[in-house]
């Protein structure tokens, strides 16, 4: 997308639209608990300060505690005397189309305010910050939730006269201060009101506690505004610029467009276990590559997603990523190596001369230890914990907190790690082949009839991932998608393909499944099979015994 | 307590001709004091929390005063404590949270008001309307009418809400009517500056106590045959008296404007938006100069019916503005212009929408309609331009949207320790299936919102026990009720324990102990960890709560048997005391105590012991979660769990795979729930636990200089 550039500071000033019979109006938005109230509480003593008279107000109440709020503050930009003593009246609620400027530390709450029509394109100055803080509704997605912050920036960028740009949570993090000054720095920045900078500094030196602070990360964000610097970084962030394409040679068979995946899922099968499971994963490849290169172009050559290769650019990502499915032995070889512990030494911020221990918490069950057995043994071991659940009891889980700084630690993780030899014998290895086998004919089946049915089976491999629970889940809905909508009974090719993409989506949306059940009855495709879950009795109340039995 | 109000009390002491610079909840604190009130009492909720919690932190001064300060265990108390002011000639001022504070006050409002006051009365209502509210929409001004109180509705401007003050405890006092003054959340929170006079010392006070209680007078009690008295004074005297002294000291403000054929009639707390919308169709100055003739009701209960009847009178039409239905003022109004035969056109809900704030927007649209009919020479295209841009930018806007951006409601703070609780109840509910969850008031009634989605009903302050009792009888699986301390002992104990033990009901109660009533800004209650025990905690990092057991002591007292005490970060241990509570055979009242700290409070006690021991440069340990991003599997279960602000989504590093990643972000406090909830509900194994021991001692350096040498060998790169 294209980047406005930020008007100067000059061309910021107040237009002359906004005559002396209205005070000038800012609406700060804010999330609870980023300093929203001592930034108004600056600002008025600042224009007090500075011999205006203004006003601001809030509404915190509950909203204090992490919820979305507003601040609002109005000044006369006459100094007060000149006004011989007369008081103007100021607002406790913006106008809309009258406000002056929109500032606000997060990027949805701008354009939350954008879409309730409070600023103008004739009138407003937008001070935002680039940065996000996720809603609860975008990460409890099973999938990817999160907004596009493209679009919020565009519809922020639509609806004002000038704006500016800048990761405010950076701004206050790299100086060690809150939200709050970055804000009072690009306000004052923006040269908008009546407030020369020095009148600024004087009262954030008074504010006490951390006023250093507060002054380095005004100061910051003052240069930032008053220079007009557009953000590049976060503008060059939102332009996707995909991996080169690259690779050993034996690649060069496979249509251009899929070799970084293939490359990438290449490496990836073979540091998962070892170079004849990365041939593995290339023969599966080819069989698919070919498929799709025997039904030859696209019917529609203008959607990208039947152009040739898109199948297998597809599944090259997810039959990588299925193959290398996780296990206790990847979890062990992933959290025991070098590249790991700095990783968590940044993260926690450790300095010199600090001392870091790190607990991992595992909960190895009958499942995971199953994973490793042949299958006989693995059935045993999962008939007895049926046994128990029929008897009402729990199933054997060992809930551990492993001191992966120790030397014991991480001795018990590489152990574990080595035994990825052991795999192959294993039962789940042998189950997930025989699953990955079952999809990958759905999708060279599917592409035979069809490129766009082919396509569409081929990114359910997206609905497997992850350990226990949350693996079955996936599994049983691959394998239900499959069986009843991939199979020609279900419909015509278009349908069938409508169907999995529906499927698919709703699948991803909840963890009940209860989407996913709604679709398929709406498909009129035959409902899951309900899983056997253990009833627990409680005691219906009788007629009450008043004291304890 | 959740604010420090030190440079706010020095302000407090200002004197003649001294400017006050503030907030508007604290002007009218200082106006009490210039009133010379000798009690003052409430009970928190926003927005009037900080009136209370100024005064008591500032018991220094208010002590000089010789003024009492009362923070009462609920409204109902609050409104009992004016019971003073019905002999004596003392003046008392309290506060709450309207419209659930004055229902909790009813009764001993209606008892007071039936025998009236000698001293002036105030009670600062908090009328929390309209935007951030966070009760029912409901409005105040009922009370008035039917207790017959005052109701002031001052001008949100400061030297006009602190005059208010002043004029209301002399209008009650001649009058002996309580007063009530209404103030909006956004006049509550206005900072501006006034004038303010010296404090005056209360003529009787605890310093200057009385020598003698007053003479029995039957006639003073709200008790039959007096209170047929009391009804007679109150419309015959009292009104009158009150009327009366609203004309005498022009408490509602008059403005002529050359317009004269029309008016305005409006409450006082609305009228700044009013004045500046008329701006906007140029009907008046930036200095409040209007050409439309303006009546602004600082006091909005009486009306003053000859005042109402001249504004009107000779007008072609006249709008009122009136906030919330039922329009009781526009009703009182039509009728006195009825009864008098004035024929002038009288507007108000036709034009203006009957529910929920007058904004400026909302304002500029009814007079939009009122200009059209009214004042064909008034120029509204610029107003009519202006909405019609402002319809048309939100329509275009929610075009681009394809759907409604994601609403961001406030909950748990970071490491709450109410969240690990919901947590459990999410855990023990997927095992037993579904239960009826009777929710409450308080921090803990934000797992109504995502994840958790817990709690059917709601029904008031302490009430979540109670409101159960007419459930638990038809439902096949036992009703689990969710509690604070804070409710608990606003009345909770009462009306829930107190009813389920005498009828030996089967119930299950979840009290949160956090210690404090945190929603309203973590005031202390009786079940607060004594000053000295924070003092004295050797391990400042763990919670206190435990050290005060007057819960338990009370509970055991009246005789709960079946009583568990959980700490409230145990994910799993508390799941499986919830499975017990829904199970067990003991048909009694079970209550379940998930004890632990409110995080503010702890973070305000621990974060400058902290920072002193860094300065020191002694040993500290740090604690942070963190999520391995190649081992996170991104379904996001783990969110589904917490909800913590610090645990979100990061782009998946990993070029692969596509959906985010949990990550941990800074100011994670390291509650512990990460590990918890991935331990009691078998998360992925990408949850870590980091201890950062800052300035360590010297052998844990050699310590961990000797296994990092190790690990150099073990670890492949």
């Amino acid at each position: 997308m294209s980047f406005v550039i930020a008007p100067s500071a000059s061309s910021d000033a107040r237009p002359s639209s906004s005559t002396l019979s209205e005070p000038l109006s800012v609406l700060i938005g804010a999330l609870g608990g980023e300093g929203g109230g001592v930034l108004t509480e600056w600002l008025t003593a600042i224009a007090r300060h500075a011999g205006y008279a203004a006003q601001s107000t809030s509404i915190p109440g509950v909203a204090q505690r992490t919820g979305a709020t507003t601040y609002f503050f109005e000044v006369y930009p006459v100094p007060v005397v000149q006004l011989g003593g007369r008081q103007p009246v100021f607002s406790l609620n913006p106008i809309p189309g009258r406000l002056d400027a929109l500032v606000s530390s997060e990027l949805l709450e701008t354009a939350r305010a954008v879409s309730n029509g409070l600023p103008s394109p004739e009138r407003t100055l937008i001070i935002t910050s680039s940065s996000r803080t996720l809603t609860h509704a975008e990460r409890s997605h099973l999938g990817d939730g999160r907004l596009d912050n493209a679009a919020l920036l565009s519809i922020v960028q639509s609806a004002c006269r000038a704006n500016h740009v800048l990761d405010m949570q950076r701004i206050a993090r790299d100086n060690g201060t809150v939200v709050s000054a970055v804000m009072l720095g690009a306000i004052a920045g923006s040269g908008l009101l009546p407030f020369a900078k020095d009148d600024h500094i004087t009262i954030v030196r008074d504010s006490g506690r951390g006023a250093e602070a507060s002054l380095a990360g005004f100061e910051a964000a003052w240069q930032w505004v008053h220079e007009g610097r557009q953000q590049a970084a976060f503008a060059k962030q939102l332009v996707d610029d995909a991996v080169a394409a690259s690779g050993p040679s034996v690649l060069n068979a496979f249509p251009t467009g899929a070799r970084d995946l293939l490359a990438l899922g290449l490496s990836r099968v073979i540091d998962y276990q070892d170079a004849s499971y990365g041939e593995l994963y290339l023969s599966r490849m080819r069989q698919v590559c070919d498929a799709e290169a025997s039904v030859g172009s696209g019917a529609d050559t203008d959607n990208p997603d039947t152009e040739q290769g898109a199948i297998t650019r597809e599944v090259a990502r997810w039959l990588a990523l299925w193959m290398a499915y996780d296990d206790i032995v990847r979890v062990a070889d992933l959290k025991s190596r070098a590249s790991r512990s700095q990783r968590v030494r940044n993260e926690a911020r450790v300095a010199d001369g600090d001392v870091l221990k790190t607990y991992e918490y595992f909960k190895p069950g009958v499942p995971e230890i199953a994973a490793l057995l042949p299958v006989p043994l693995a059935e045993r071991l999962k008939d007895m914990n049926r046994q128990r659940l029929a008897e009402g009891r729990t199933v054997w889980e060992m809930p551990v907190k492993l001191a992966s700084h120790t030397v014991v630690g991480t001795l018990l993780l590489r152990l574990l790690a080595a035994m990825k030899h052991l795999r192959r014998w294993g039962s789940r290895y042998a189950e997930e082949q025989t699953l990955i086998d079952a999809w990958l004919t759905a999708v060279l089946e599917g592409a035979r009839q069809d490129r766009a049915l082919g396509f569409e089976i081929a990114q359910c491999g997206r609905l497997i991932k992850g350990y226990g629970s949350t693996n079955e889940r996936g599994r049983d809905n691959l394998l239900h998608v499959i069986r009843h909508l991939a199979s020609p009974a279900f419909g015509t090719a278009a349908e069938r393909t409508e169907a999995i993409r529906r499927a698919r989506e709703a699948a991803l949306a909840d963890d009940a499944g209860k989407a996913l059940d709604k679709t398929l009855n709406e498909l009129g495709a035959p409902p899951r099979a309900i899983k056997a879950q253990p009833i627990r009795w409680m005691p219906r109340q009788r007629i009450k015994t008043g004291s304890a039995p | 307590m959740e604010i420090s109000f030190k440079k706010e009390i020095q302000q407090l002491r200002l004197g003649d001709g001294e400017t006050f610079h503030g907030e508007g909840i604290l002007a009218i604190t200082k106006a009490l004091l210039q009133s010379g009130v000798s009690y003052i009492g409430g009970y928190q909720g926003a927005p009037v929390s900080h009136l209370l919690d100024v005064m008591v932190q500032a018991r220094g001064l208010v002590s000089e005063l010789g003024v009492h300060v009362e923070a009462c265990s609920n409204e109902a108390s609050a409104a009992a404590m004016l019971g003073a002011s019905i002999h004596y000639p003392i003046r008392g001022a309290v506060t709450w949270k309207s419209i659930v504070g004055t229902n909790v006050a009813a009764d001993a409002l209606a008892n007071l008001s039936s025998p009236g006051v000698t001293g002036g009365v105030l009670m600062i209502i908090g009328e929390d309307y309209g935007e951030g509210a966070s009760v029912v929409q409901e409005r105040t001004h009922a009370y008035a009418m039917k207790s017959t109180m005052l109701l002031l509705d001052p001008r949100p401007e400061l030297s006009t809400m602190v005059d208010m003050v002043e004029h209301a405890f002399a209008m009650s006092e001649a009058s002996n009517m309580p007063a009530m003054m209404e103030l909006r959340i956004r006049a509550c929170h206005v900072r501006g500056s006034f004038i303010s006079k010296h404090n005056r010392a209360p003529a009787v006070s605890s310093l200057a106590p009385l020598a003698e209680p007053a003479d029995f007078d039957y006639g003073r009690l709200a008790h039959p045959p007096a209170t047929f008295r009391h009804e007679k004074l109150k419309i015959n005297e009292r009104l009158p008296a009150a009327r009366g002294y609203i004309v005498k000291h022009g408490l509602n403000e008059q403005h002529e404007g050359k317009h004269d054929h029309i008016g305005i009639i409006i409450q006082g707390g609305l009228s700044n938006a009013l004045l500046r919308s008329l701006q906007q169709f140029g009907l008046s100055d930036v200095f409040a100069k209007s050409d439309v003739p303006l009546l602004i009701l600082n006091v909005t209960y009486p009306l003053v019916h000859e005042q109402i009847a001249d504004f009107a009178r000779k007008k072609r039409a006249v709008l009122v503005i009136e906030e919330g239905s039922p329009d009781y003022i526009e009703q009182e109004i039509a009728t006195l212009l009825r009864r008098r035969d004035l024929q002038t056109v009288l507007h108000g809900k036709d034009l203006l929408p009957a529910t929920g704030e007058v904004t400026p927007e909302v304002m500029m649209r009814g007079l939009l309609h009122f200009f059209t009919q009214h004042l064909s020479d008034a120029d509204t295209r610029h107003v009519q331009a202006l909405l019609e841009a402002t319809d048309t930018r939100r329509t275009r806007i929610a075009e681009q949207l394809d759907k409604a951006l994601p609403a961001r409601p406030p909950g748990f703070c970071i490491g709450c320790p109410e969240r690990p609780v919901f947590s459990a109840l999410k855990l023990a509910q997927q095992e037993l299936g579904p239960v009826h969850v009777a929710a409450d008031i308080g921090c803990h009634s934000f797992a109504t919102f995502e994840p958790f989605s817990q709690g059917h009903s709601i029904l008031g302050y302490g009430m979540s026990l109670a409101s159960r009792a007419g459930v638990s009888p038809m439902m096949a699986r036992r009703v689990i009720s969710i509690m604070g301390d804070g409710g608990f002992w606003h009345n909770g104990l009462l009306t829930g324990v107190q009813s389920a033990l005498f009828n030996g009901d089967d119930a299950v109660l979840l009290i949160f102990k956090n210690g404090y009533t945190s929603a309203t800004g973590t005031q202390e209650i009786i079940s607060t960890p004594e000053a000295e025990t924070k003092l004295l905690a050797g391990d400042k990092l763990a919670s206190l709560t435990a050290s005060n057991r007057t819960i338990e002591d009370t509970l055991a007292g009246l005789g709960v048997k079946w009583m568990r005490t959980v700490h409230s970060y145990r994910v799993a241990v508390m799941r499986d005391v919830v499975r017990e509570a829904l199970t067990t055979d003991f048909n009694g009242l079970k209550v379940i105590i998930a004890e632990g700290e409110c995080q503010l409070e702890r973070q305000r006690r621990i974060r400058p012991w902290l920072v002193a021991l860094q300065a020191r440069g002694e040993r500290v340990l740090r604690v942070k979660y963190g999520v391995d991003d190649d081992v996170c599997n991104g379904d996001h279960a783990c969110m589904r769990l917490s909800g913590c602000p610090t645990l979100t989504l990061k782009d998946n590093p990993d070029p692969l795979k596509v959906d985010p990643v949990a990550t941990v972000i800074d100011g994670c406090v390291g509650c512990g729930l990460c590990g918890e909830n991935a331990h009691a509900a078998t998360l992925c194994p990408s949850f870590y636990r980091a201890e950062v021991i800052q300035n360590p001692r010297w052998y844990e350096r050699l310590i961990a200089a000797l296994r990092s040498t190790v690990l150099r060998v073990l670890q492949p790169a």
